[in-house]
C-alpha cells in the first residue's frame, strides 16, 4: 500500500514540500540559535572600519574569478603538454613528465604553495628576486601554483583520453599518409577532446576550488575576504554564508559551461538546443564568421596552390627534402638541450641536497611523525600525538566514516525515488559546489548548534573532511551502480527479488569491486587535505612543520622538503597500488605508442 | 531547477547558525572546579613552543597564575588569532589570554579584563635600511590577517599619501609567516605588536631592529564571555592581587626583564582598585 503510493511522483513532491516547510520553520522560529544575526553587515557601510564589506567580498569574487580564469589556462595547456610528453617515445621527456605529473599529484597543494612562496625566492639570486618582487609576487605565486596543481591532473585524464583512441583508427590515419602533427590535430585531439571533456570539467572545477588556498600567501581572495569580515566583525556566520553563496554560484556557472562545450561536441552534426549549448554558440559567433569569411577562404586557396605545385615539378621535392632534414636536426637540437637542461636541474638538486642540514632533519624527524607523544599538554588527543600519524588518523577515521555515507547517499542519488534523490544530491551538490575550507568553517560553526557541546578541533575536522569526501564517495558509488548492466537488475527484479536483495546480492558487490580504485584514490586526496585542518590549530603535519620551521626559523627548506617527502610517498605507493588494482580488475588495455 | 534546489538548501542552512552560549559560565567554573583558558602557540614570547616542545610564555604563566588565584583547574586550549574570540562566543573556551588588544570592535562581541599588559604597535625592518615608516611606504609591509595591526598600518599609510594602502600591506596567517616573508626581503617591514617583534628579532641578532614611532597603543585585555559579571569581577580581582603581591613583575622580569632577549623596561601600572 505504502509503496503503491510512493511510486506517484505527485506524492513525492508533497512529501519533499512538506518535509522542506517544515524545516525551514523549525530552524527558522522553533530552534533557538543563541546568535545575533546581522545581516545588513553584508550591504551596508560599517562605522568602525569606514568599509562596505559586501564590496569588499565582492571585490575578492572578482580575485577568485581571475585567478580561476589564469590558472586553468596554465593547467589545460601544461597539461596538454604532460599527457603528449607522457606517452613521448624519447624517455628522458617521458620519465621527467612522470615525475613531475606524480611529483604534484601526491603533494598537498598547501605545501606546494609554502614551497614556491616562501623556498623559490631564496633559491635565486639576488637579481632574480629583486624582479619577481617587483610583480604582484603572491597573485601570481598562487595562479601559477594551483594553474601547475591542476595540470598534473589534467594531464592524467588526456593521457587516459589519448590512450581511449583505438589503435586501428591511428593506423589507418598514418597509412593514407597523414603526418604525426596532422593526425594529433585531426583525428587524436578532436577525438580524446571529446572523451575527456566530462572528467577534465570536474578538473575544471576542483581547480576554481582550490584557489581558495591563495589566502593562505596573502592573497585577498574570496575566502581571506570573508575570513577579513570575520576577524573584523566576529560576524563569521554571515561571512562564510556569503563566501558559500559565492562559491556555488561560481560553480554552477562553471558546470553550464562545461555542460555547453560538452553538447556542442558531442551533437556537432545535429542542431542540439538545450540552453548551454545555445550559450555556447553564441559565444562561438565571432569566431565561426572570422572562420567562414577570412579563414576558409584562404584556405582553400592554399589548398589549390599545394594541389597546383605537386602537379608541376621536382624541385619543390628537393626543397621539401631540406625542409624535412632541417625538421630532423631540430628535433635533435631540442632533444639535445632538453637533456642538457634536464642534467643541469638534476646537478642543481644534488647540490643542493648535499647542502641540506641533514642534523636538522635527523633531530626533528621523531616530532614531525608523531608530534610531542606521548607529553600531553592542554587539549591534546591521544597522548599529544600529531604530525603525520595524526594527519593519517584523520585520513582514516574520514575514509572509514564517509563510505558509510557515501554509500547510503550513493544509493539514494541513483534512486527513481524523488524522496530519496533530491536530497542526495542536494547534498553532494552543495558540498561540491564549495571549496573544503568552506566546510571546515561550516563544521565548525554548525557543531556547537546542533549538538549544544564543543568537541575537540581533529574531530570536528574530521567530520568536516567525512562530509566532504562523503559527497565525491556517494558519486563513485553512483557510477559503480550505473555501470552494472541494466538487464542483471531486471533479471534480478524478474526472478522476485526485492530492491534491497537486488542491492545486496547483485549489484553492490560487483560495484564495490570496480569502486576499489577510485577509493583508493579519494583517500589519498583525503590524506592530502588533511593539511587543510591547519587553519584550525589541528596540530597535523602541516601545523608541525610551521611549528617547528618557526622555531629554527634557519631551515625552511630542509623541513618543507621533508613534509613534502613525507606527503608524496605513502600517496604514491598508494596510487601505484590503486592503478594496479585498476589493470587487475580491468585487464584489456592497449598502450598507444606515440 | 538545480540551480533553485541548491539556494533553496543554502537557505535552509542558513537558518541553521552559529551559536554563543550566554550564561553564567562563572558557576560553571566553580561547580567544575576547571576553567579553560585559550593560549596561543606561535606568539614568542607570549606563548609558544620552546625548542624541548614544552609550551611556555608569558601568557602561559599569566593563565596559570590566575587559574590558581582562581583556585580552579587550568583546562589549556590552543587558540590562534582567528580562533581566539569565537571560541569564547562559542563558549568553547572561559577566557583567552591571547595577547590580544582591547577594542571596541571586539568590545561589541566579548567582554574584557583590565589592561594586563601594555604594548604599541611598531616596525620590523632589516637593520639600517630604513629610519620610519614614510621611508617604506613604496615597499610592502607584512602584517598578519585580522589584526588591529592590520588596520592601524592601512591608516598610518593612508595618512603618509598612499593612494592605495591595500596594495602595499600583505596580510599573512601567522607570525612566523611574516617573519619569512620579512627575511626572504619580500617586504621591507613586518608591523605589529613590539613585544612580538622583539621576540622574532632575537632570533637572529643585529639583523633586524625596531624602526619609527608607535604606530598605536596596544592594551592587552584577557578575553571574556559577554555579560558574565561575576566571571569578570574574579578575573580583575586576581589580576591585581598578581600585581600587588608582586607575582606579576616576577613572571613580567621572566619574559621581559633586562637578562632576556625580549628586554623591554617596565614603564606603566595596571589599573588598581582600592
Amino acid at each position: 500500500m505504502l509503496r503503491y503510493w510512493l511510486e506517484k511522483v505527485w506524492v513525492q513532491n508533497t512529501v519533499l514540500a512538506v518535509l522542506g516547510l517544515l524545516s525551514l520553520y523549525y530552524w527558522g522560529w522553533v530552534f533557538d540559535f543563541g546568535y545575533d544575526f546581522q545581516w545588513p553587515i553584508l550591504f551596508t557601510v560599517n562605522d568602525t572600519y569606514q568599509l562596505n564589506f559586501g564590496v569588499e567580498i565582492l571585490k575578492g569574487l572578482w580575485l577568485t574569478v581571475k585567478i580561476t580564469i589564469i590558472s586553468s589556462l596554465i593547467g589545460i595547456s601544461l597539461g596538454t603538454a604532460l599527457g603528449l610528453a607522457r606517452l613521448s617515445d624519447f624517455k628522458p621527456l617521458n620519465w621527467t613528465a612522470t615525475c613531475i605529473v606524480e611529483f604534484f599529484r601526491n603533494t598537498p597543494l598547501l605545501v606546494i604553495l609554502f614551497f614556491f612562496y616562501f623556498a623559490f625566492p631564496q633559491a635565486l639570486p639576488e637579481a632574480g628576486r629583486e624582479f619577481l618582487f617587483e610583480t604582484q609576487f603572491e597573485f601570481w605565486t598562487a595562479t601559477v601554483a594551483v594553474g601547475i596543481y591542476t595540470s598534473a591532473f589534467m594531464a592524467e585524464v588526456i593521457r587516459a583520453g589519448l590512450q581511449s583512441i583505438p589503435k586501428g583508427l591511428l593506423e589507418a590515419a598514418y597509412s593514407s599518409g597523414l603526418t604525426y602533427v596532422q593526425v594529433l590535430r585531426k583525428i587524436i585531439l578532436p577525438l580524446a577532446f571529446r572523451e575527456i571533456i566530462p572528467p577534465l570539467g570536474s578538473e575544471f572545477l576542483n581547480n576554481m576550488k582550490n584557489t581558495s588556498l591563495a589566502m593562505i600567501v596573502g592573497v585577498a581572495d574570496l575566502t581571506w575576504q570573508a575570513q577579513q569580515v570575520e576577524a573584523l566583525t566576529f560576524k563569521g556566520f554571515e561571512a562564510t554564508t556569503a563566501a558559500s553563496v559565492l562559491y556555488l554560484s561560481f560553480s554552477l556557472v562553471i558546470a553550464f559551461i562545461i555542460n555547453g562545450v560538452d553538447g556542442r561536441i558531442r551533437s556537432s552534426s545535429k542542431g542540439n538546443n538545450s540552453l548551454p549549448v545555445m550559450f555556447i554558440n553564441l559565444l562561438l559567433i565571432p569566431i565561426s564568421v572570422f572562420n567562414k569569411v577570412l579563414v576558409n577562404p584562404a584556405a582553400r586557396y592554399l589548398r589549390h596552390r599545394r594541389r597546383a605545385n605537386m602537379h608541376s615539378g621536382v624541385q619543390v621535392s628537393t626543397s621539401q627534402l631540406i625542409l624535412k632534414k632541417l625538421y630532423v636536426t631540430l628535433v635533435l637540437i631540442s632533444k639535445g638541450a632538453f637533456l642538457a637542461i634536464l642534467a643541469g636541474l638534476l646537478f642543481s638538486l644534488v647540490r643542493g641536497l648535499y647542502n641540506f642540514d641533514w642534523s636538522v632533519i635527523i633531530t626533528e624527524f621523531p616530532t614531525m611523525l608523531v608530534w610531542q607523544f606521548p607529553n600531553a599538554t592542554g587539549d591534546d588527543l591521544f597522548w599529544g600525538l600529531g604530525g603525520f600519524s595524526l594527519s593519517f588518523i584523520i585520513a582514516i577515521v574520514a575514509i572509514v566514516a564517509s563510505f558509510f555515507i557515501g554509500l547510503v547517499v550513493g544509493l539514494g542519488r541513483s534512486s527513481d525515488n524523488r524522496i530519496f534523490r533530491i536530497p542526495s544530491l542536494l547534498y553532494i551538490e552543495l558540498i561540491r559546489g564549495n571549496p573544503l575550507i568552506i566546510v571546515i568553517y561550516w563544521v565548525y560553526f554548525l557543531i556547537p548548534v546542533l549538538f549544544d557541546s564543543f568537541i575537540n578541533t581533529v574531530w570536528s575536522a574530521s567530520i568536516a573532511l567525512t562530509l566532504f569526501t562523503a559527497a565525491y564517495l556517494a558519486e563513485i558509488v553512483r557510477g559503480g551502480i550505473q555501470n552494472i548492466p541494466p538487464g542483471q537488475v531486471e533479471a534480478a527484479y524478474s526472478s522476485g527479488l526485492s530492491y534491497w536483495q537486488t542491492m545486496r546480492k547483485i549489484i553492490l558487490p560487483q560495484a564495490l569491486k570496480q569502486m576499489i580504485p577510485p577509493i583508493v584514490g579519494l583517500f589519498i586526496a583525503i590524506f592530502k587535505d588533511t593539511s587543510l585542518v591547519t587553519v584550525l590549530g589541528v596540530m597535523e603535519l602541516t601545523s608541525v612543520t610551521k611549528a617547528l620551521d618557526n622555531r629554527l626559523m634557519i631551515a625552511s627548506m630542509e623541513l618543507w622538503t621533508t613534509a613534502a617527502v613525507l606527503y608524496f610517498l605513502p600517496c604514491l605507493l598508494m596510487s601505484k597500488y590503486a592503478k594496479r588494482l585498476e589493470r587487475k580488475l580491468s585487464p584489456e588495455q592497449i598502450n598507444l605508442k606515440m | 531547477m538545480r540551480l533553485s534546489r541548491v539556494l533553496a538548501l543554502t537557505l535552509a542552512l542558513v537558518m541553521m547558525a552559529s551559536v554563543a552560549f550566554a550564561g553564567p559560565s562563572y558557576d560553571r567554573i566553580m561547580k567544575d572546579k576547571k576553567i579553560r583558558i585559550g593560549i596561543m602557540t606561535d606568539s614568542i614570547p607570549g606563548a609558544f613552543f620552546n625548542s624541548k616542545g614544552e609550551w611556555v610564555g608569558f601568557d602561559y604563566d599569566v593563565a596559570t597564575e590566575l587559574a590558581k588565584r582562581l583556585g580552579v583547574d587550568i583546562e589549556r586550549v590552543k587558540v590562534n588569532n582567528k580562533t581566539r574570540i569565537a571560541f569564547i562566543q562559542q563558549g568553547r573556551i572561559d577566557a583567552s589570554v591571547a595577547n590580544m588588544t582591547h577594542t571596541r570592535e571586539r568590545e561589541k562581541s566579548i567582554d574584557f579584563s583590565i589592561t594586563y599588559f601594555f604594548d604599541g604597535q611598531k616596525i620590523l625592518a632589516k637593520t639600517g635600511k630604513y629610519k620610519s615608516l614614510a621611508d617604506m611606504k613604496d615597499k610592502k609591509i607584512a602584517t598578519m590577517q585580522g589584526t588591529t595591526s592590520e588596520i592601524n598600518v592601512k591608516r598610518a599609510l593612508k595618512a603618509l599619501g598612499v593612494a592605495n594602502p591595500d596594495a602595499h600591506v600583505i596580510s599573512f596567517q601567522k607570525e612566523s609567516e611574516c617573519f619569512q616573508a620579512l627575511q626572504m626581503g619580500r617586504v621591507a617591514g613586518w608591523s605589529t605588536d613590539a613585544t612580538i617583534l622583539l621576540g622574532y628579532a632575537s632570533k637572529t641578532p643585529g639583523k633586524f631592529e625596531l624602526v619609527g614611532e608607535f604606530l598605536s597603543d596596544e592594551p592587552y585585555g584577557i578575553g571574556l564571555p559577554q555579560n558574565d559579571s561575576a566571571l569578570r569581577n574574579g578575573v580583575n580581582a586576581a589580576l591585581q592581587d598578581m600585581w600587588r603581591d608582586g607575582t606579576y613583575m616576577n613572571i613580567y622580569n621572566k619574559w621581559y626583564g633586562p637578562d632576556t632577549p625580549f628586554a623591554m623596561p617596565m614603564t606603566g601600572s595596571i589599573e588598581l582598585w582600592p
